[in-house]
């Protein structure tokens, strides 16, 4: 059984030996550029990233818009999942397609589209201001807030499938019998079915901040140069500053957050998975 | 004893033709290309227009050539021919003046030769650079673009920009861009009074000028397009350095914009085209720069972007505004400084 089994795990060869060829070594090369000093080993390049408080502020800016893309698309996600979980037939079907549709659509259309809604006398603005809410326009465009909102709209089919995948195998029984048992809805809730869940949103909130972290044509269309984050400065520093040893370092660092992302997903999703 | 053989299909024989099968799929794309009369051409994103709708055509008739063009910024243009110094799959790239100083410095170019290109005997003087590492083909005028709904007056002066009643109501393009300099030279030609010749070298003045332009800003560009949509449509009333080549065409197609000679000044844009050393299909590239820079194309391309030919021989292209000086600046000072003033623009302008 265990040699049909060891078989089996070579049929992961093509994929590990594409990975290593097209991204671990590339990855390597890059990362060993980062500590390539004119007289070999250095952190030199590290050190000064830190010491630029305008990199830091790049830094805390490209996290914390991750962080509230994520929240965003999970509030937006959550209910959403729900709701095709409990659709059947064509619904669930209109549900699929709505959701993977837009994928098919570019980013710089989107970027387009956004920028008709949210511009001085774009969609919402006359809405605002037909509603009396708003005297004058509200500046929506190049704001953080559009990109979290234009972020979110692009990453949210990553949160609402994997959270969809659990609650659809979630065993409905187990909240009728908390209810039998005099649970309130809320407490059923809070309970029962969301710890069962989370799983689906670790994962799904995983993929969005990873996405949202190193996200570069969706912050260059809505908020342009003005607010660049760690991708955008990656690109400025080898395309136009031709300086490849402070972009392996801050591809470095972009590598360090998503695998911090990566790894405290996999060990919190464990951690609930045991515990169910 | 009669033995069914399938002695053409073993394991081995198998692998071993897939194999063969796998590499020689592989291989097709170079073969092909190797055999074919395409070259590849690396030109500027917003030329991409012309370029599919003029010149591939001509190049196909008169010279046979099949022609892909990769449109994007000059200075990733460079990157590209750096990357791959050693087996460049460029021919030939059309980019901007400073960038082109940095091509040379990095031993990226082979020179235009009035032999293998004989239009090149045709071009203004200040057309040819380096002795010949490049030369411009067309040279667009660049100003101030304003949408003619909200600012039907034009704009007379690059202080405009500055001016308090257009506060949020600017997009200047970032120092990535070539077009980035002039906001930056207009800036120091109103902070010390001088002319551009002088006041290009002012940099300290037009940093600190730069900052005073904060809340005027509602953005700073990288990707040209979207500013000029966001003009189109009225949520700013200026963008700064914009070009005859894009403002005009679009002007003529009936949008509300139009291209303003500031009184001060304005600028000439380095178009600049090169041939890639070690390129592939060298012939081939050579021809296509001599038809780039002969008669035919030259009005060709004037007429379309709204640019001055560089050959002397057409009488074609933009009309450039009278009684406005044009400035060409020192594209050796931008080269040398242009790293360190990007990190500082970017850091200037950071909200």
């Amino acid at each position: 059984m265990s040699g049909r089994l060891d078989r089996i795990g070579l049929l992961a060869v093509p994929a590990l030996g594409f990975l290593a060829v097209i991204y671990a070594l590339p990855l390597a090369m890059l990362l060993a550029k980062s500590v390539q000093g004119p007289e070999g080993f250095s952190l030199a390049e590290y050190r000064a990233f830190f010491a630029d408080e305008y990199n830091i502020r790049v830094l805390m800016r490209t996290l914390r818009v991750a962080a509230l893309t994520t929240v965003l698309a999970f509030v937006i996600a959550y209910p959403t999942a729900f709701a095709m979980s409990r659709a059947k037939g064509i619904w669930l079907t209109v549900f699929l397609v709505a959701l993977v549709l837009p994928m098919s659509l570019g980013v710089v259309v989107k970027a387009f589209a956004w920028s008709i809604l949210f511009r001085a006398n774009g969609v919402l603005n006359s809405v605002l201001m037909g509603i009396g809410l708003t005297e004058r326009p509200v500046r929506m465009l190049f704001t953080e807030t559009a990109l979290i909102v234009g972020a979110a709209n692009v990453f949210l089919p990553f949160m609402v499938l994997p959270i969809y995948s659990v609650i659809r195998q979630l065993d409905s029984r187990l909240p009728e019998a908390a209810a039998s048992l005099g649970a309130s809805p809320w407490f059923r809730f809070t309970r029962v079915t969301l710890p069962l869940s989370l799983p689906g949103v670790v994962a799904g909130s995983a993929f969005v901040f990873s996405m949202a972290v190193s996200m570069y044509v969706i912050p260059s269309l809505i908020v342009g140069e003005r607010q660049q984050n760690l991708s955008m400065l990656i690109a400025r520093s080898f395309l136009f500053l031709r300086n490849e040893a402070l972009g392996s370092t801050l591809a470095a660092i972009l590598l360090a957050i998503a695998i911090v992302v990566v790894l405290g997903s996999g060990w919190l999703a464990a951690r609930l998975g045991a515990r169910r | 004893m009669t033995r069914h053989g399938t002695r053409g299909l073993t394991r081995r024989t198998l692998l071993r033709s897939s194999a063969f099968a796998t590499l020689g799929t592989l291989a097709a794309p170079a073969i092909l290309r190797a055999q074919t009369s395409e070259i590849v051409i690396g030109c500027a994103g917003s030329h991409t227009a012309w370029m599919e709708e003029i010149v591939a055509p001509h190049m196909k008739s008169a010279i046979g050539a099949d022609i892909l063009f990769e449109g994007t910024k000059s200075s990733v243009n460079l990157e590209k021919m750096a990357s791959n110094k050693d087996r460049p799959y460029l021919s030939v790239v059309q980019m901007d003046d400073p960038v082109m100083i940095q091509a040379v410095e990095a031993d990226l170019l082979s020179p235009i030769t009035a032999d293998a290109v004989p239009n090149m005997a045709d071009l203004r003087p200040d057309a040819v650079h380096m002795d010949g590492m490049w030369c411009n083909y067309v040279q667009p005028w660049a100003g101030v673009a304003y949408n003619t709904d909200f600012a039907p007056g034009g704009v007379s002066s690059w202080a405009s920009l500055w001016a308090p009643e257009n506060a949020g109501q600017v997009i200047i393009p970032s120092l990535q861009n070539t077009e980035g300099v002039w906001t930056l030279y207009a800036a120091a030609m109103l902070a010390t009074g001088k002319p551009f010749a002088e006041a290009q070298y002012e940099v300290e003045a037009a940093f600190a000028k730069l900052e005073e332009l904060k809340p005027n800003l509602l953005s700073v560009y990288s990707t040209m397009s979207q500013a000029f949509n966001l003009l189109e449509q009225g949520e700013i009333t200026m963008l700064a350095g914009n070009f005859s080549s894009y403002t005009l065409p679009r002007k003529a197609e009936g949008v509300p914009v139009d291209l303003s000679a500031p009184e001060e000044g304005i600028f000439a844009m380095p178009s600049g085209i090169c041939l890639v050393k070690g390129g592939p299909n060298p012939e081939l590239a050579q021809a296509y720069v001599n038809e780039m820079l002969g008669p035919d194309m030259q009005a060709a391309i004037a007429d379309f972007a709204s640019s001055v030919p560089a050959n002397t021989t057409v009488k074609a292209g933009a009309v450039v505004p009278e009684g406005v000086a044009i400035h060409s600046p020192d594209w050796a000072f931008v080269a040398a400084n242009r790293r360190e003033w990007i990190e500082r623009f970017d850091k200037l302008m950071a909200l």
